[in-house]
C-alpha cells in the first residue's frame, strides 16, 4: 500500500470530488473535521506520511494487497467478495418483534456482542432529523436506537477514531462499504507503529448501491418538508422507483430520478456493494419483508452468528440459489460500472508520472470483471 | 509626568514629541481637549487627561474623531480655547465636520493636531495630513523638533485667535515618539468662563449663529483670513535659513526631515555648498520668503515624506515669479531624486545630495552590507507579526477559521481596525479577507450579504473590536439589519482601546480621566437595532464555536456574537494568571501523525514553546498568562491546565 500524506488527501481527494464523508479521516489529528457531512482540513499538515491517506478508502486502494492481508491470496473480483456463508437472517425472539426496518439482524449482532462482552462499544450511526449522527453505543440497550437505513454518507469512522484515541481496543463497527474499506486499511497498522494494537473486534458492513449526499440532500428536502420531522427513510426495491421518507406528518415519496442528481459522484467509483473487507456483511432481502441477507466472511464474524443463533439473538435460514444470484448480478453490476467509470476518470491503476490512484486493481482482474455477464 | 507642570519656566526637560506638544496646549492655555486614540497621536490627550483636575481642563476621548471635533469646536465658540488630537486618517473622519467649521470660523483659539505615520509603522495606509490644510484652506504648521513641538503649538492657538479659525499642528511618528530637549515656558492662569454669545448680527462671527453660508460671503473671509496668516508666516521665526549666501544647492524641508537634512549636510561635509531652508509654516508658503531663498540658487532639492506636497508649493512660487529670479532645477520626489513613499531617513538624504552634488559616498562598505545581507538573510529567524500571549483574539479566530472552515462554503471574515487586523497573518489564522477603515468591515459585509440575488451563498463575517463598534460600525450595522443583508457581526471585547493603550470608549464604566461614566451595552444597542445577539468567553472554545454555527446557520436577519474577554495585558488582568499550565511529556504526541505540532506550529501563541531535543511542547511560564486555551487546543490532552491559586 502506497501511504501518502495530508497534502495528497487533500489534493487528490477533497479537491479531486472523491471524498465521500465516511470520516475516516475525521479525529485521528486536529486537521480534519466534518461538518454536516463535508469532510474539510482546517489547517496545512506537514507530514509526508499520515493515517488519513493511509485509511481513506478513496486514496491508493490496492485489492490486492487488501485480500492477501485479510484472506490470504489475490483479489479475484468475485461479484460477492470473499464469504463463507450466505444466510437469510433476521433478530431472534429475545430482541423483540417488529421494531426492524428490514429484519434486524445487524442490532440482534452488535447488541449480542455488548451482551457477552465480545466488545466494549459499537460505533454506529444514529439519526437526528435528517443528519446521520455516528454514535459510540455502550450499552446493548441503545444499539436498536440506531438501526435503520440512513442512504445518507456519515463521517461514522471519525468516532472510531475518537473511540480509539480514548482508548478503546474492542470495537464493533458497523458501516458502509467504503467505510468498511477504510477500516480494512487502518487495520493493517499502515505506518507501521510499534505501539499499534488493531482495536477493532467485529467489522459489520452493510449492503450499499451509493449514498446521497447530505447537504444536497438537505437543500433538496428544505423546500419541501420540515427535516426534523423526518422519522425513517427508504428505498424500495425495483420497480419501486421511489425514495420514501416517514415523517411525523406521514409519508412522503420522492420520485428516485430527482434524488439521484444528489448522488456523490464518488459513489460511481466504488466496486463494493456488499461490504467485502468485513467479518460480516448485511442488506436487504429483497423478496422477503422483515428479513435479512446474511455474509459470513471470517471465522469470528462465524462465531458471533452462531452463538447469537444459540442464544436467541438471531435467526438464520439458507439463503434460495436463485437470490444469491440476482444479488451477485447487482454487485457485479455495481463492480462493472464503478471500473468503467474509474478509468474514465483516470483514477484507475495510475502508473506514469508518479500520479497516483484512487484504486489499484490487477488489470487481468479489470478485464475479467468486465467481460463478465 | 511631572514635566507637564514642573519644574517652571526656563527648566530644560527631556520630553516626547507628543509630550512636548501637551505642554506647549497647557501653556497657551488650553481648556478643552478631545479626540480619539490612535499611534501615533495617543499620549498627547492621555497627558492632558491626567493633568485635567489641577488645571481645570475638560479631557475626553470622544467616540470618534468627527465627535471630538466637534466637541473642541463647542468650546471654541464658547471663548475657550480648544483642541483636537487624532493620527492621520482621523482627520478623513472628521474632514466633512471640518470643512464647515473653516468656513464658519472659529472664536476662542482652536488647532487640530493630527499625527502622521509615514512608512506606516503602527497604521495600514500612510495618509497625510498636510493635503487637508490645502483643502480646507486653513493654515498649516510642522515642528521640526521638540522645542517647536511645544511652541508652535503654544502659537497656533494665538495664530487661530489672530485670523477666527482653525490651525493645524501636524506631527510625525519620529517627532511624536522621539524624546528631545525643551525648555519650559509659563503657564497662565486656568480659564474658567464659557459662554456661547448668539444673540448678535447673524454675519458676526464674534456674537452671531455659527454657520458656513452666506457660503461665497464666508469663503473670501476665509481667504482673507489665510492671507493674514500668510503675511504672519513671512516673518515668522519657525522659517530659517542656514548656510552661504550663494549656496550650489537650496535644500528645502520641514517637520522631522530637517533633523535628517542637517544630519546628511553634516555627514557629506558640505555646510559650504548646501543652504539649508527648514519652514515651519508651510501652508499658505510664505511667497516673498521663499522667493528670497529661491533666488540664491538655480538648484534645488525638497526633502519631505511621502506626498510631493512641500515640492508642488514650492513649484508655484517659482513659477510665478520666474520672471524675477529664473528657471530652477528642482530635485525632489516627482524627479524620484529621493524615494516618493514610506519615511524619509538620513541616508535618503544623503544619497539625493551626493547624487546632486556628485560626491562619492557609500552608506556601508560593500563587503559589510552584503555580510550583513547573508546573516541577515540566513541566520535571523524570521519573526512573524503576532498576538500577544494569552489574547483572546487568538481564542476568537480559531473558533472563526475553523468554523468557517468545517462550514465549507468559502464563507470569509471583513476585517476593521485594531490588534486583530493581524488576523490577516498566520497569527489569526490568516481569517480577515477585507481591511478598510474604521466600522468598513461590517459596511463591507453589509454589501456582500445583499448579494444573494446574484448566487453568492458565501457566508459573509465582519468583526470589529469595542471601542470600533461604537466609533464607526454602528452605522453599517443599522444599514446591514434595515436592508435585511445577511450578515453575522462578530464583536471582539477585549474591554478598552487596547492597542493604542487601553483608552476607555463608551462601552466602559471610566471616562479619560479616570471618572465614574454610564457604561453602553454593545448587546443593548445591537438588540435595538434589531440583530439576533449572542454572546460568548473565546476562550471557552467550544461554546464559541456551538454558537458560531448556530448563527450560519440560521437565514435571515443579521446575527451579533459578542465575544467578551479582557485583553492579556490590560491594567486589571496583567500578571494574574487564570490557570497554570503545564504539558504532560508522556503525552505529548510532537511531530507524529496525530498532532503534528499543532501547538507550536499553527496555534502559535508565544507562551507554548517547541523543546528540538525533547521533540515535545513545553509552556515557556515566564510569558504564559494562564489563559489555558492550548489545553483545549491540543488534540492529545497533553497540555493540562489548573486552576491557578
Amino acid at each position: 500500500m502506497k501511504v501518502f500524506g495530508p497534502n495528497e488527501l487533500l489534493n487528490d481527494v477533497q479537491k479531486g470530488g472523491l471524498c465521500v464523508g465516511c470520516g475516516a479521516c475525521v479525529d485521528l489529528c486536529p486537521y480534519f473535521r466534518n461538518y454536516r457531512g463535508k469532510t474539510s482540513m482546517l489547517f496545512p499538515c506537514t507530514l509526508a506520511q499520515g493515517r488519513c491517506y493511509a485509511s481513506c478508502p478513496k486514496a491508493e486502494v490496492d485489492l490486492d494487497e487488501l485480500a492477501a492481508r485479510h484472506w490470504g491470496g489475490s483479489y479475484s473480483g468475485e461479484p460477492l467478495g470473499n464469504y463463507r456463508e450466505i444466510l437469510a437472517a433476521r433478530a431472534g425472539e429475545k430482541m423483540g418483534k417488529g421494531r426492524f426496518q428490514g429484519g434486524g439482524t445487524v442490532s440482534a449482532l452488535v447488541t449480542f456482542a455488548l451482551k457477552r462482552k465480545q466488545i466494549d462499544a459499537a460505533v454506529l450511526t444514529d439519526r437526528k432529523g435528517l443528519e446521520p449522527v455516528p454514535r459510540l453505543v455502550t450499552r446493548p440497550r441503545d444499539v436498536a436506537a440506531c438501526g435503520s437505513s440512513k442512504f445518507i454518507a456519515a463521517p461514522t469512522l471519525a468516532v472510531m477514531n475518537m473511540a480509539v484515541r480514548e482508548g478503546h481496543r474492542r470495537l464493533a463497527v458497523v458501516g458502509t462499504p467504503c467505510q468498511m474499506t477504510a477500516v480494512a486499511q487502518m487495520r493493517l497498522n499502515p505506518l507501521a507503529r510499534d505501539d499499534f494494537l488493531d482495536p477493532v473486534a467485529m467489522a459489520v458492513g452493510l449492503f450499499c448501491n451509493w449514498a446521497l449526499d447530505h447537504r444536497a440532500l438537505a437543500a433538496f428536502l428544505e423546500k419541501r418538508l420540515d427535516p426534523s420531522r423526518i422519522r425513517a427513510m427508504d428505498i424500495p426495491p425495483p420497480p419501486a422507483n421511489v425514495m420514501i421518507l416517514e415523517t411525523a406528518d406521514g409519508k412522503l415519496e420522492f420520485p428516485l430520478d430527482d434524488i439521484r442528481p444528489l448522488i456523490p459522484q464518488t459513489c460511481f467509483i466504488c466496486p463494493d456493494m456488499t461490504s467485502e473487507w468485513s467479518d460480516l456483511s448485511v442488506g436487504m432481502f429483497e423478496g422477503r419483508t422483515g428479513w435479512n441477507t446474511l455474509l459470513v466472511r471470517t471465522e469470528r464474524g462465524g462465531a458471533l452468528v452462531e452463538e447469537a443463533r444459540a442464544r436467541g439473538f438471531l435467526e438464520t435460514e439458507s439463503m434460495p440459489a436463485p437470490y444469491t444470484d440476482s444479488l451477485a448480478k447487482a454487485a457485479l453490476q455495481k463492480k462493472q460500472r464503478a471500473l468503467r467509470t474509474a478509468t474514465t476518470r483516470e483514477v484507475l491503476n495510475v502508473n506514469q508520472d508518479g500520479k497516483r490512484s484512487a484504486l489499484r486493481v490487477r488489470p487481468e482482474v479489470v478485464d475479467s470483471i468486465l467481460s463478465a455477464q | 509626568m511631572s514635566q507637564r507642570l514642573d519644574p517652571g519656566a526656563g527648566a530644560r526637560c527631556l520630553l516626547m514629541g507628543n509630550e512636548a506638544i501637551a505642554r506647549g496646549a497647557l501653556e497657551a492655555g488650553v481648556s478643552v481637549a478631545a479626540g480619539y486614540p490612535g499611534t501615533p497621536s495617543s499620549e498627547i490627550i492621555e497627558n492632558l487627561a491626567r493633568v485635567a483636575g489641577e488645571r481645570n481642563l475638560y479631557v475626553e476621548w470622544s467616540v470618534n474623531e468627527k465627535v471630538a471635533m466637534e466637541v473642541a469646536a463647542a468650546a471654541s465658540y464658547a471663548g475657550l480655547r480648544s483642541m483636537c488630537v487624532m493620527k492621520q486618517n482621523g482627520v478623513n473622519v472628521g474632514s466633512d465636520f471640518l470643512l464647515h467649521l473653516a468656513l464658519a470660523g472659529t472664536r476662542g483659539g482652536m488647532i487640530i493636531v493630527p499625527c502622521d505615520d509615514p512608512g506606516a509603522l503602527s497604521s495600514i495606509n500612510e495618509g497625510e495630513a498636510r493635503q487637508f490644510a490645502r483643502l480646507l484652506e486653513i493654515p498649516l504648521l510642522e515642528p521640526g523638533d521638540f522645542q517647536e513641538a511645544k511652541d508652535m503649538t503654544r502659537w497656533a492657538f494665538e495664530l487661530s485667535e489672530e485670523i477666527r479659525n482653525l490651525v493645524m499642528v501636524r506631527s510625525v511618528t519620529r517627532l511624536s515618539h522621539a524624546s528631545g530637549t525643551v525648555v519650559l515656558g509659563e503657564l497662565p492662569e486656568p480659564r474658567k468662563e464659557a459662554r456661547f454669545t448668539h444673540t448678535g448680527f447673524i454675519l458676526d462671527p464674534m456674537t452671531g449663529a455659527v454657520i458656513s453660508a452666506p457660503v461665497g460671503y464666508k469663503h473670501q473671509q476665509q481667504q482673507e483670513k489665510l492671507e493674514k496668516a500668510t503675511a504672519l508666516f513671512e516673518v515668522s521665526p519657525f522659517n530659517r535659513y542656514v548656510g552661504p549666501d550663494k549656496p550650489e544647492l537650496l535644500l528645502i524641508t520641514s517637520s522631522a526631515c530637517y533633523l535628517y537634512s542637517v544630519e546628511a549636510i553634516r555627514v557629506l561635509g558640505v555646510e559650504d555648498r548646501v543652504g539649508l531652508l527648514k519652514l515651519g509654516t508651510t501652508w499658505p508658503l510664505p511667497p516673498k520668503l521663499v522667493e528670497k531663498h529661491l533666488s540664491r540658487t538655480d538648484q534645488v532639492l525638497i526633502v519631505e515624506e511621502v506626498i510631493s506636497f512641500l515640492e508642488e508649493n514650492v513649484k508655484v512660487v517659482a513659477a510665478e515669479r520666474a520672471h524675477a529670479i529664473g528657471a530652477k532645477t528642482f530635485f525632489g520626489k516627482r524627479d524620484k531624486t529621493v524615494p516618493s513613499t514610506g519615511e524619509m531617513n538620513p541616508d535618503h538624504v544623503i544619497a539625493a545630495l551626493a547624487k546632486i552634488l556628485k560626491i562619492q559616498y557609500e552608506t556601508a562598505p560593500e563587503e559589510y552590507r552584503k555580510r550583513g545581507q547573508t546573516i541577515s538573510f540566513f541566520g535571523a529567524p524570521s519573526r512573524d507579526l503576532t498576538f500577544c500571549p494569552g489574547c483572546p483574539h487568538r481564542a476568537s479566530f480559531w473558533s472563526i477559521h475553523n468554523v468557517l472552515e468545517m462550514d465549507g462554503r468559502e464563507g470569509f471574515v471583513c476585517g476593521d481596525i485594531g490588534c486583530y487586523t493581524m488576523a490577516l497573518t498566520p497569527t489569526g489564522f490568516s481569517t480577515l479577507k477585507t481591511v478598510h477603515a474604521m466600522g468598513s468591515g461590517t459596511g463591507v459585509a453589509s454589501g456582500f450579504g445583499k448579494l444573494g440575488q446574484f448566487g453568492m451563498d458565501q457566508p459573509v463575517l465582519s468583526v470589529c473590536g469595542d471601542s470600533t463598534f461604537f466609533h464607526a460600525a454602528m452605522p453599517a450595522l443599522v444599514n446591514a439589519v434595515h436592508h435585511g443583508s445577511r450578515i453575522n457581526m462578530v464583536v471582539l471585547d477585549n474591554g478598552g482601546t487596547a492597542m493604542t493603550g487601553f483608552q476607555p470608549h463608551p462601552g466602559l464604566s471610566v471616562d479619560a480621566t479616570g471618572k465614574q461614566a454610564p457604561p453602553i451595552s454593545i448587546e443593548a444597542i445591537c438588540r435595538a437595532i434589531g440583530a439576533h445577539v449572542e454572546n460568548s468567553d473565546p476562550f471557552d472554545l467550544q461554546d464559541t464555536q456551538k454558537k458560531l454555527f448556530r448563527l450560519l446557520e440560521r437565514t435571515d436577519g443579521v446575527n451579533v456574537l459578542v465575544l467578551r474577554q479582557v485583553c492579556s495585558l490590560s491594567p486589571q488582568k496583567k500578571w494574574k494568571k487564570l490557570f497554570e499550565v503545564s504539558v504532560r511529556e508522556e503525552v505529548c504526541l510532537g511531530e507524529t501523525c496525530g498532532c503534528n505540532r499543532m501547538c507550536t506550529r499553527i496555534f502559535r501563541c508565544p507562551g507554548l514553546v517547541w523543546d528540538a531535543q525533547k521533540k515535545k511542547a513545553r509552556i515557556d511560564e515566564v510569558i504564559c498568562t494562564g489563559c489555558g486555551v492550548c489545553a483545549s487546543v491540543c488534540p492529545s490532552g497533553a497540555i493540562e491546565k489548573k486552576e491557578a491559586a
